[in-house]
């Protein structure tokens, strides 16, 4: 049944099929039946004439036999009507049958001898009770249609004719004549199958031809999204067959001049893109010889400082600083190029997370010469491996760090890192000066400062937090980040513990476990 | 005094490498064409070749194939594209070490050079065997039986790091360290590349590895005495 459902729904075949089949059904059965009853009124209407016309002789003959049994005794008069009834009826149960029924009129007065008799076993029963009503009522001649019923257990669709008639000496009485109605009933029922049978095969028959006729309009559609399909899928080379010039192939052209536009528009793009990723290549590439040149002449200066005058020796030191940054920049804008080109590939290694951030965390506390804030990692394991790409979860715990460490004002930093069989989850929590609402929407964007007024003190390149949440998502896991002005902010990264798979939990929450929902209601 | 020839076909970088290694007491041959990098090559055999990638004539990867059929001097690739498939381009065509342009700093080169040159194991002498491969640390010779079984300095050292300390396991952190020189890297590609390489020519089988034996998610050790 679900299946026929869910056929109906999605196959336009079918539906116009199974309409088709129901229409034509409801279409040949009444037809069918109004035929039928036509041809049955018409066969019973020309027995029925002979029929009545066969009663009322019968009828008459009756009358005058019974008047001249007027004197004789009541025996003699049940032999004459015996023989009446004997010579009016067929012998033997054959196919044309006739039989005779002497019935008395219920009520009048009761008389001691009986003259109910009928022919050959019929059932006195059997005559239709409402026809028994009009004949005691009118002294016309009467009939219906009814079933006679015979002792031996034979029924017979039969016609019933009667009439009253009184029996000398023996009260009122009626007379019932019962014709065979089985060569009739024969002829009806060959109708009747030839009809149904007719009907049947004119329902397949129709059910059929649409099919025929449906499958070749559906085909060609069902061709058409196939290759749509396709050509969604990538293989933009995949084109309509043309065969004629009706409708479909109307359809067919139009569809693969949008698909020929659509695969120049993308190969124009990809060109374009490709460009764009060599240029970018290139530049870098350009960039970094005379940058290293740069970098070793500044160190060769730099390191004779000692006997520069100040000015020139502060200088070299500016010079090497800045040195520093503008290679930091020129790394980062290549990293976003190569997400940008989705070049961008996961070199997958297993390791263990907290020794990576003990790690990073101990760089900065090295790093930094003046008012470290301690950086803390808490974990309630002491080693989670996890399969990552190292050098990308490196980068992005160095970004939050960093960045934690620019917005701290001194304060402690907190680690937190919880580990779920599938997921890990590593936030990293500042009490600083915090983000607002609208700052948070922006935190991810490249080139975003939360304060532009701010010291660059880190002298970050303002790319990190967007190349973090880039690999993040490379991994196929999340960046969130929580704060509130005055409150710190709160940075979670949740990674899949194997490469590949994807995250269906967040073992640490954005929101930190120690913000309270009332401390921004005071 | 150590020579070293440095091929690059940007001028003023070769000129400065020249400055900052003579300053550090280095004697150097400048080449800037890939071409005539091999010519240099045999006629004044260097200790130790800076290669740059991308070079006029043939590219440095095809350089430092050429010279490594014919001589295990120690070879450093100079990078500017950082692609992975550069790196892995060049160690597997026989590159001891790679540096990526622009260097962090001056110290970092000279310390990498001085790494590829000295002698990293002068602490141990003798023999020493993995599996069916027996080391003699002093002659620097490594046999099968009585073959001799040709190791870049790198490849030497590589399996000496491992065979000296035959329970430990080896991570590639450990390694880099101990073998390179890295205070602290996470590019493990260099370790990966060069296991490969030195399988190759020390195993049977080098899909089924019995000297250098790989310990899933921490690193490497050496194989267990045949």
């Amino acid at each position: 049944m679900n299946r026929l459902q869910r056929s109906l729904k999605h196959s336009l075949a079918t539906r116009v099929i199974l309409s088709t089949l129901l229409l034509s059904l409801s279409v040949v059965t009444l037809t069918g039946s109004a035929l039928y009853s036509r041809l049955t009124d018409g066969i019973l209407a020309t027995s029925l004439d002979s029929s009545l016309a066969e009663a009322r002789y019968t009828f008459f003959n009756a009358e005058y036999q019974l008047l001249a049994t007027q004197g004789m005794s009541v025996d003699d008069r049940k032999i004459a009507l015996a023989e009446f009834v004997v010579s009016t009826s067929t012998q033997g149960i054959n196919e044309e049958r006739r039989e005779v029924i002497f019935v008395k009129t219920p009520g009048g007065t009761p008389t001691k001898n009986s003259y109910e008799m009928s022919s050959n076993v019929i059932k006195n029963s059997s005559i239709p009770k409402g026809l028994r009503q009009q004949v005691q009522k009118t002294g016309k001649v009467q009939y219906a249609y009814g079933l006679a019923l015979y002792n031996n257990g034979i029924r017979i669709e039969s016609l019933f004719v009667g009439q009253r008639i009184n029996i000398p000496a023996g009260g009122r009485y009626e007379i019932y004549i019962v014709f065979s109605l089985k060569n009739q009933t024969a002829t009806m029922d060959l109708i009747k199958n030839s009809l149904l049978i007719t009907g049947i095969a004119l329902v397949l028959l129709i059910g059929l031809i649409t099919w025929l006729v449906v499958r070749q309009v559906v085909r060609p559609v069902r061709e058409a999204a196939r290759i749509a399909n396709q050509f969604t899928q990538g293989d933009f080379a995949q084109r309509m067959k043309v065969v004629s010039t009706d409708e479909m192939a109307t359809l067919a052209t139009s569809y693969n001049e949008m698909a020929l536009s659509i695969e120049q528009q993308i190969t124009r793009l990809e060109h374009l893109s490709r460009v764009q990723q060599r240029f970018v290549s290139d530049v870098t590439h350009e960039l970094r010889t005379p940058l290293t040149t740069l970098r070793m002449a500044s160190e060769v200066i730099h390191n004779q400082r000692d006997s520069f005058d100040p000015l020139i020796a502060r200088s070299s030191e500016l010079l090497v600083a800045q040195l520093d940054r503008f290679e930091r920049l020129l790394e980062d804008l290549l990293e976003v190029s190569r997400f940008d080109a989705e070049v961008a590939v996961l070199e997958p290694v297993d390791f263990d997370v907290i020794t990576l951030i003990k790690r990073c965390a101990n760089d900065f506390d090295l790093a930094s010469n003046f008012a470290t804030p301690e950086i803390q990692v808490l974990s309630d394991q002491e080693v989670v491996t996890i399969n990552a790409d190292i050098r990308r979860v490196e980068r992005i715990m160095r970004n939050l760090l960093s960045n934690a460490l620019d917005h701290a004002e001194g304060k402690q930093i907190v680690v937190r890192v919880v580990a779920t069989d599938t997921e890990v989850g590593i936030g990293v929590r500042d009490y600083g000066a915090g983000l607002d609402e609208s700052a948070l929407i922006r935190v991810f964007d490249r080139f975003w400062r939360a304060d532009p007024s701010r010291a660059r003190v880190r002298g970050g390149t303002g790319l990190g937090l967007s190349i973090a949440l880039e690999d993040a998502r490379l991994h196929n896991g999340e960046l969130d980040a929580w704060g509130r002005p005055e409150q710190g902010a709160h940075f979670v990264l949740t990674l899949p513990r194997r490469a590949g798979e994807l995250i269906n939990s967040r073992p640490i929450k954005a929101t930190p476990e120690d913000f309270h929902q009332e401390i921004f209601y005071q | 005094m150590t020579l070293i020839l440095v091929v690059d076909d940007d001028q003023d970088l070769a000129e400065m490498l020249g400055i900052v290694l003579t300053s550090s007491g280095f004697d150097v041959d400048l080449v800037s064409r890939g071409d005539e990098a091999l010519e240099v090559f045999r006629n004044n055999p260097p200790d130790l070749v800076l290669l740059d990638v991308m070079l006029p004539g043939i590219d440095g990867i095809e350089v430092c194939r050429l010279i490594r059929k014919e001589s295990m001097v120690p070879i450093v690739m100079l990078s500017a594209k950082g692609e992975t498939q550069d790196i892995v381009r060049g160690l597997e065509a026989g590159a001891d070490d790679y540096m990526q342009k622009p260097f962090r700093d001056k110290a970092e080169l000279i310390a990498r050079i001085r790494t590829r040159l000295r002698r990293t194991n002068a602490d141990v002498t003798g023999l020493l065997s993995i599996g069916d491969i027996t080391i003699d640390v002093t002659a620097h010779e490594v046999r099968r039986g009585t073959t001799l079984i040709q190791l870049t300095r790198l490849e030497f050292d590589l399996l000496v790091a491992l065979a000296k300390d035959p329970g430990r396991v080896f991570t590639r952190d450990a390694l880099l360290s101990e073998v390179w020189g890295y205070r602290q890297t996470t590019d493990t590609r260099l370790v990966n590349v060069h296991v490969q390489r030195l399988r190759s020519k020390v195993e049977h089988d080098a899909d089924r590895p019995e000297i250098v034996m790989t310990v899933r998610g921490v690193g490497y050790k050496a194989g267990g005495t045949a």
